[in-house]
Order: C-alpha cells, then sequence, then structure tokens
C-alpha cells in the first residue's frame, strides 16, 4: 500500500465512513492480507530442509515493523475455522524484507503439525510486533559462541545472519547439537557459510551418531577459548540447563539465553491457582467456577446469567488450563477470552481481571 | 415454573438431557464449514454496502437510486440481525478472530452493543416472556400479554407500534435506559452515563448515513441522503417484524415470576420453547432473519452459530413432537398476523380469563402417551 493511499485509510475521516465497523473489515474485500494497522502475511516460500520441519518465507504488509536479531512473534493460523496463534523466532536477517521462520514439529502441537504437513504458498497468517532481547546490542564482540541445539538454531541462525549481512562478521565459534546431519535444520547453509567466512568455525554434534549430549570435555575441545567469547544460548530446557551451568562456570562474558518452550505445569485435574493478575489477586482454584472464584476473592467481575449464555462475564485468560462445566472438556488457553461463569481451574489459570 | 401437566418432572429433566444432546454434538462439530460460512456472509454485506452506497453516488436514475437502496437495505439487514445480533450472542467466539469477538464488536445500530448484551442477551434471554423481568421491546413501550395491567394509554398502542417498527433502532437504543426504573432503584446518573454513550453511538451513524456520505456526493447529496434514510427504514421495519414475530405471536406463552423460579435446566428449555416461535421460509429468508426465523432453536442455544439452526430444527421439532410439546412455526403472513391480533386486542381492556401454560401448551398428548 503506498504510504499516501495508507495515511488516508487511516484517517479520521475515512474511519469515520467506515463506522462502526472498521476500514480493514472493508480491505478484506480485496485482499485479507491489506489492513490499516494490523501486521499480517502471506507465506511466499516453503522450503521442507528436513522431514519433520518446514521452513517459510513470509511476505509481510507494511505494517510489519521489521525485527531484530535473535526476536520472536506470534503467528496466527485459522485451522478449522479457529485462529491459533504461536510463538516463532524469526531466523532471517534484520536487513531481510521477507521474514523466514522454521517450524519444527512439536509432538500433537496442532499449528507446528498442520504448518509442517500443509502450509503453502498464499497461506495467510496474523502477525505481531517481533519481541526479545537475544540480541540487545548492534555491535558484535570481538569473539562469539553460538550455542544450540534442534530448533533452538532459528534464533541464533537469525543472529549469524545479521552479522553477516552488515558485514560485521566477528570471530565465530557455533556449536550446534542435532541427532543426526539429516535432522539438522540450516546445515547445507552453514556449512557454505563455514567455506566462505573464515573467522566462522562451525562445530555440528550429532547425538544419534554416537556423539555424546554437551558435557565439559565437548566445551574445552571444541571451544577453548571460551572465558574471552560472549555467548548466545538457545535449546531445549534440558539442553539449556547443562549448557548455562557449563559456561558460566568457564566465562564471565555475557550469556544471553532464548527459551520460549512451555513448562508445562503438571497439575492434577480440578486443582490449580488462579492468579488474577490486574488485581493481583491469588486463589485456590479448587473450589466452583472462575466467576466465583474471582467474587469470592473479592472482585466483582462483570457477569450475567451465569449459566454460559449471556457472555457478560467472558473475560480474557492470559495462560491456564480450564475445564468446560457444561462438557468437563479440559482445554490449555492462552489470551483466550472465556466465559467465568462456565470454566473451572484444571491447573493454574492467569486471569486477567 | 408450572409445566404442561402431562410432564412429569423427569420428564422434563430427559427433555432437557435431549436438547443437551443436541447442542453439544453441534458444537463439538463446529469448524471450517462454518467459517466458511461466517466469511461469506461478512462478504456478501461489505460487498452489497460499497456497491450500494456507490450506486447511490450514480443514482440520478432512479434504477440506480432502487438498486443502491436496496443493496444498502441488504447490508444493512445483513449487518444487524445475521451478523451483529448473532456475533454479540458469542456465536462465533470460538473462532478466536478478534473481528468477531462479541466483547468487541460494534453493530450499526444506534444501540450501543454493551447496552444491547446487557437488555437482550441478559435480561430478555435469560427471562425469556417472563412478565415484569423480560424487558424485550414489546413489554417496555407496549401492552402484549393479559399480566400487564390495562392503563388508558394503551388504547393508542397499535398506532404507537407502527411509529415503533419505523424507528426501531431508536427504541432499541432508548430501551436499556429502563426509564420505568428511573428514580426509583436508578439514578439520573447512571442514566446519564448510558445516554452518553447512545449519543456516541447515534452521532457516528447520523454523522455517516447523514452528513458524510451526503456531502461526498456533492450534487447527488440528496439522492444519497433518502437511500440511507430509506435503507435506515426498511432495515427497521424488517428488523420489528422478525423480533415481535419471536415471541408475540398469537399461540406463545407467557410467564410470571413464580413460574420460572428455582427452574431447572429441562423447565428453562421448557420455557424457552413455550415462550418462542418459529417463521417458515427459504434459506435466503432465514439469513435476512439473522435465522431468528429459528426463534425456538435461538433461544434454546443462543450462543450456537446461527446457521446450524437450519440443521437442528427438525430434530427439535421430532423431540417436541415426542413430548408432546407444541413447536410454534408458521409464515410470515399467519404468524404477524398474530402479532398484529394481539396488538391490537390487549389495546383493549377486555380481559380474558388468564389460561395458565399448563392448559395451553399441550398437543398431540396421545402421541406422547404412546411414546411414553
Amino acid at each position: 500500500m503506498k504510504p499516501v493511499i495508507k495515511k488516508m485509510l487511516g484517517s479520521s475521516f475515512v474511519g469515520a465512513l467506515a463506522s462502526p465497523l472498521s476500514v480493514d473489515d472493508y480491505l478484506g474485500l480485496i485482499d485479507r492480507r491489506l489492513s490499516v494497522s494490523e501486521p499480517r502475511g502471506r507465506v511466499v516460500g516453503v522450503t521442507r530442509q528436513t522431514e519433520d520441519s518446514v521452513t517459510l518465507s513470509i511476505e509481510p504488509n507494511d505494517n510489519w515493523q521489521g525485527h531484530h536479531a535473535g526476536q520472536h512473534i506470534l503467528l496466527g493460523v485459522d485451522l478449522d475455522g479457529v485462529r491459533h496463534s504461536r510463538c516463532f523466532s524469526v531466523a532471517s536477517a534484520s536487513t531481510d524484507k521477507l521474514i523466514e521462520i522454521t517450524v519444527k514439529r512439536n509432538g500433537d502441537g496442532r499449528v507446528s503439525n498442520f504448518l509442517v504437513d500443509e502450509a503453502e504458498q498464499g497461506q495467510l497468517v496474523h502477525l505481531s510486533g517481533a519481541e526479545g532481547d537475544f540480541c540487545p546490542d548492534n555491535r558484535p564482540p570481538a569473539k562469539a559462541l553460538l550455542l544450540s541445539a534442534g530448533s533452538g538454531i532459528t534464533p541464533v541462525m537469525s543472529v549469524l545472519r545479521d552479522w553477516i549481512a552488515r558485514d560485521q562478521l566477528p570471530d565465530v565459534v557455533f556449536v550446534h547439537y542435532a541427532r543426526s546431519r539429516a535432522d539438522m535444520i540450516y546445515a547445507e547453509e552453514i556449512e557454505k557459510l563455514a567455506k566462505r567466512h573464515s573467522s566462522l568455525t562451525v562445530e555440528s554434534v550429532f547425538t544419534a551418531d554416537g556423539e555424546g549430549r554437551i558435557d565439559d570435555n565437548a566445551i574445552d575441545t571444541k571451544v577453548p577459548d571460551i572465558a574471552e567469547r560472549e555467548i548466545w544460548l538457545c535449546g531445549p530446557a534440558g539442553f539449556m540447563d547443562a549448557a548455562e551451568a557449563l559456561v558460566t562456570a568457564r566465562s564471565d562474558k555475557p550469556l544471553h539465553r532464548e527459551q520460549f518452550a512451555a513448562t508445562r505445569r503438571d497439575a492434577a485435574h480440578g486443582e490449580g491457582a488462579v492468579h488474577f493478575v490486574k488485581s493481583d489477586v491469588a486463589a485456590s482454584g479448587e473450589e466452583g467456577s472462575l466467576l466465583e472464584i474471582a467474587e469470592g476473592a473479592g472482585l466483582n467481575p462483570a457477569y450475567g446469567c451465569r449459566m454460559g449464555i449471556c457472555h457478560a462475564c467472558k473475560c480474557r485468560v492470559a495462560e491456564g488450563t480450564v475445564r468446560d462445566l457444561r462438557t468437563n472438556r479440559v482445554r490449555d488457553v492462552r489470551d483466550t477470552d472465556i466465559q467465568l461463569c462456565i470454566h473451572a481451574a484444571a491447573g493454574d489459570v492467569a486471569v486477567e481481571l | 415454573m408450572s409445566r404442561p401437566t402431562h410432564l412429569t418432572d423427569a420428564d422434563v429433566a430427559e427433555f432437557g438431557r435431549e436438547l443437551d444432546a443436541i447442542r453439544d454434538e453441534v458444537m463439538n462439530d463446529l469448524g471450517e464449514r462454518d467459517a466458511r460460512y461466517i466469511h461469506n456472509v461478512l462478504r456478501t454485506q461489505r460487498g452489497s454496502e460499497v456497491a450500494g452506497r456507490a450506486l447511490l453516488m450514480a443514482g440520478i436514475l432512479p434504477p440506480a437510486w432502487l438498486a443502491g437502496t436496496a443493496l444498502l437495505s441488504l447490508s444493512k439487514i445483513l449487518e444487524n440481525m445475521e451478523i451483529g445480533h448473532n456475533v454479540m450472542h458469542g456465536q462465533w467466539d470460538w473462532m478466536n478472530d478478534p473481528a468477531l469477538d462479541s466483547g468487541t464488536y460494534e453493530w450499526d445500530n444506534t444501540c450501543p452493543s454493551s447496552q444491547w448484551k446487557h437488555s437482550h442477551n441478559y435480561m430478555h434471554h435469560t427471562f425469556t416472556n417472563i412478565v415484569d423481568l423480560d424487558r424485550d421491546l414489546g413489554y417496555s413501550v407496549l401492552r402484549m400479554s393479559e399480566d400487564q395491567e390495562w392503563e388508558p394509554r394503551f388504547i393508542v398502542q397499535p398506532g404507537i407500534a407502527m411509529v415503533l417498527a419505523a424507528y426501531f433502532q431508536w427504541g432499541v437504543a432508548l430501551h436499556d435506559l429502563e426509564w420505568e426504573r428511573i428514580g426509583k432503584d436508578k439514578t439520573w446518573s447512571e442514566v446519564g452515563t448510558q445516554a452518553s454513550q447512545i449519543w456516541a453511538k447515534v452521532r457516528k451513524q447520523l454523522l455517516k448515513d447523514y452528513v458524510l456520505f451526503p456531502v461526498l456526493a456533492g450534487p447527488m447529496a440528496p439522492v444519497v441522503l433518502t437511500g440511507n434514510y430509506t435503507a435506515n427504514l426498511t432495515r427497521n421495519i424488517w428488523s420489528f417484524m422478525i423480533i415481535f414475530c419471536g415471541h408475540f405471536t398469537d399461540e406463545v406463552e407467557m410467564f410470571d415470576e413464580a413460574e420460572a423460579t428455582n427452574e431447572t435446566r429441562g423447565q428453562w428449555y421448557l420455557r424457552q420453547l413455550l415462550g418462542s416461535s418459529n417463521l417458515t421460509g427459504s434459506v435466503p429468508f432465514h439469513i435476512l432473519s439473522g435465522h431468528l426465523s429459528y426463534q425456538i432453536e435461538h433461544h434454546l442455544y443462543p450462543d450456537m452459530p446461527s446457521h446450524r439452526y437450519r440443521e437442528v430444527a427438525p430434530r427439535v421439532k421430532a423431540i417436541c413432537e415426542r413430548y408432546g410439546l407444541n413447536y410454534n412455526t408458521g409464515p410470515l403472513s399467519s404468524q404477524f398476523g398474530g402479532v398484529v391480533k394481539r396488538i391490537l386486542r390487549m389495546s383493549l381492556p377486555h380481559r380474558r380469563k388468564a389460561t395458565t401454560l399448563s392448559d395451553r401448551s399441550t398437543v398431540n398428548a396421545p402421541v406422547y402417551a404412546e411414546a411414553a
């Protein structure tokens, strides 16, 4: 969209012509990617580098404000009519006009399975602004260690590509743990980059080939000068914990961590703590509906019929596990509006009240 | 509540469970097909609005004015009936799409969505047809039931009903002010807050339909202005007819507060069924009515996506037949005729012997007895 057109469409005059609907509602007649203010994009490239992953190139609309190396975004897709949003690291350099993400199959996760199996060119995606401070400094250090495992390679890849794109590649050792060569995302590109740039040393470790998990020996042989290196670390929780202990014992240079694999709480059915975020009140989730718990905690949430009909008590749940009292169905929700009167806690729940 | 005499408590509970089963089945089945349906409706509504307003700008020729006004009326009817009303019921909340969120959706009506959700979703859908509690519009302006005390002012209610039909959205807008409570349990400052919300909404529609678009049309301003006015008028009359056919037809039941105290879920379903009436017609007719032509199904399942009412209606009807309950339905002409009759009859002080629910709601009891 030309800036002048966007400015016009975003004006209060055009807003008044569209009222009470939004200008976006009408732009959707032309292309659902068009919007006056929301970042949205379309998949323009699909590569399946490994058997259980997919790399997507996304062309964002002009509401996308760009990203810094190592940041992540919320990506929303409609599956079976329902908008699902998940967090992914941007793997591309900040100078790249396209957003690249690589999605690895994640158990029975609906979004990752859909993208890995079915994503194709033209797929509409809803985006958020980029967030995260994995790479807070624009100037690279003299020496760096990039340490990653599995799909944790994606934000690290963004950091590396960014330095190369800006022609600021420092002395980098890149240690990556994967199950096998065939399982390693970006294996080919990294090998090529290592050939082209003498200051980049790549150490790929394939655990299925008999090389062990990360330990003292691995660090000492692969990165003998670790004490001089600023470190970027990303991978599954177990890997992160082990690696962090190893590197902090050897280096007091800055350590940047990126971890967003949610740690699942294993609270039993019908249990959990309810946290009312805005009023900062905590309560036990054992007794009653979320509405009753809120009222019991002295809050005054809006309510109506108290039987799931009128939706007056609908409230956003930031994160948590809830049980629908009508069907007994338990589900994990995140940034979702639910009717408090017909949901109980089935684990820890953070309600925005 | 009291209940049809041929049903035991256990029957009513089982009746409720059967209706629950239909609800669960549909709600678990929502998906791509439903999303496609609402997206088609949204596209049709927005497309017809754009086309309608464009034609009106070129509307010096009568056919362009007629076509433009028709398209804009279609758009306003779809937006209020099939989109706005149903989105605000939470029918599309499961999609998790912010544009279809019952918490934030604002419809093209002078009534603010927040007030509508209180007076309609809560007061009317929870206390359906309970005189004194259900503040559905009929009751606050007109006398629609023998249980409402007759007053001389009701003599002119046929005229008032006609004015209400023409300016229905204004009636709806003012109705959550609950003027009968002002000075009693409602303070003037509460009313002031609501009134300023209404004014904010009114101002936007007036500005859009009667200032901005006419001004944009330049010399065509009068054409656009009359087109916009006619479209709002058409939508008003249409929604008045559909909505009044939902609860004020001839056979529909009214309840008193005592009947609805401590209701079970089955009893609540029963009151929703007996207090509502359907309209028969074609698929486009149902869509234009916002599927309120399936008023019974809508009252049983207010947050079920509307186009599903068409699919579950035969099953609901079959259940009603098995339990020997009246499933009130008919074409618009006869159902609206019943509404007119009721408005006329209630304008007069004549008070018939009040019949109770148990006397009226039974049809085909022998069939039920056999089934049981």
